[in-house]
């Protein structure tokens, strides 16, 4: 576009690695426990029955539905960010590329896919250990863990990170739909 | 005014994606598990699973004999059979069944230096339990136990669940 040219946004120091690192980790963290639950159906059908918490006529289409869900949501929030740090990386060495795809669209919808879960599962953990039942936490990241405040931990970590990522999305707004925008340059 | 109206078409963008992602994605689960999603509509969710894992270690543990509740009981009651508890210790602190040993699966690593088979009979009868039917660490640790050289490893599938609910002896502490 002549007389245009292509800037990365301003952002903090700090939040330039924080945010990606923070994005991808979620991302594979979901991708991980999805592909847990997606080879043991039979298994995270099981340890949905234990919670003693849905309906049986539900536990089957959640135990189908729900590993294939966190992957995609994973795969969407890995992808998001690797574009937005491909873009950011084509700027900064000066080479005229782009992936063209819009990653903000990716980043906050799998966000919204992802704050939704960790909450009901910080949920379905307080209800369980109040009842004191002692199950396994059939969380899909630490094999042969039991519902305990260290699941409820990790959830929440995860909770908090996904909210302050989706922040940081919406502050961006939709004005840059990516992670770059063109400027005039000052004559 | 235009700032909102961006924000609003984004916020049904989002949404858009998510209800499209929620949908194709329980609906792939759905068709790829059937059998499960239906077993589950008609409320015969145990009985399926049971029969899935029935097959499963048939195959996985085909080399373990196993034993029901009965058999394991009056095995207890012979007493020449080293009884195993592959539970959590915490559990097995709780409640366990009189005079078993606690081999948790944190300890399986080092199988060969653990306490409780020191200087052990390779010959010696060993019965296994774990929590409850659904629990494989019975199974798994047997399988562990005959690659180590002890030939006569049963594995009471029940569990202590089982063993709790039909009223037999339990102890409690280490």
């Amino acid at each position: 576009m002549p007389g245009m040219k292509q800037a990365i946004r301003r952002i903090p120091a700090l939040e330039w690695p924080l945010r990606p690192i923070l994005g991808i980790g979620l991302g594979a963290a979901f991708l991980y426990a999805g592909v847990q639950k997606y080879l043991g159906p039979d298994d995270f059908a099981q340890a949905i029955l234990a919670y003693q918490l849905l309906p049986e006529a539900l536990v089957g289409l959640a135990a189908a539905g729900l590993p294939w869900l966190e992957l995609a949501a994973g795969l969407l929030l890995v992808l998001g960010f690797l574009m937005e740090t491909t873009d950011r990386l084509a700027v900064g060495f000066g080479l005229n590329f782009e992936t063209g795809l819009s990653g903000v669209m990716f980043r906050r919808s799998s966000l919204l896919l992802i704050l939704p879960q960790l909450g009901l599962f910080i949920l379905v953990l307080g209800i369980t250990m109040a009842r004191g039942l002692k199950i396994d936490c059939g969380c899909g990241l630490l094999a042969d863990r039991q519902v305990g405040p260290g699941a409820i931990l990790e959830d929440a970590l995860l909770f908090g990170a996904a909210g302050w990522l989706y922040w940081r999305e919406c502050q961006a707004g939709d004005r840059e739909e990516g992670s770059l925008i063109l400027v005039q340059p000052k004559s | 005014m235009r700032q909102n109206h961006g924000a609003a078409i984004s916020a049904k963008k989002d949404l858009v994606w998510v209800v499209s992602l929620l949908a194709l994605t329980f609906t792939l689960g759905a068709a790829q598990h059937w059998p499960l999603v239906k077993a589950s509509f008609k409320g015969e969710l145990t009985t399926y699973l049971q029969q899935r894992r029935d097959e499963r270690r048939a195959v996985q543990f085909k080399e373990i004999r196993t034993l029901t509740l009965n058999e394991a009981y009056a095995l207890w009651q012979e007493g020449r059979s080293l009884v195993i508890d592959a539970r959590h210790t915490q559990d097995y602190r709780e409640l366990h069944v009189p005079g078993a040993v606690n081999l948790p699966p944190e300890s399986w690593k080092n199988l060969k230096d653990s306490p409780g088979l020191a200087g052990l009979d390779h010959g010696r009868q060993i019965m296994i339990y774990c929590s409850q039917e659904s629990c494989d660490d019975a199974l798994k640790l047997a399988v562990k136990l005959k690659a180590l050289g002890f030939a006569r490893v049963l594995a009471f599938t029940g569990g202590f669940r089982a063993w709790d609910e039909a009223g037999y002896p339990a102890d409690t502490g280490s």
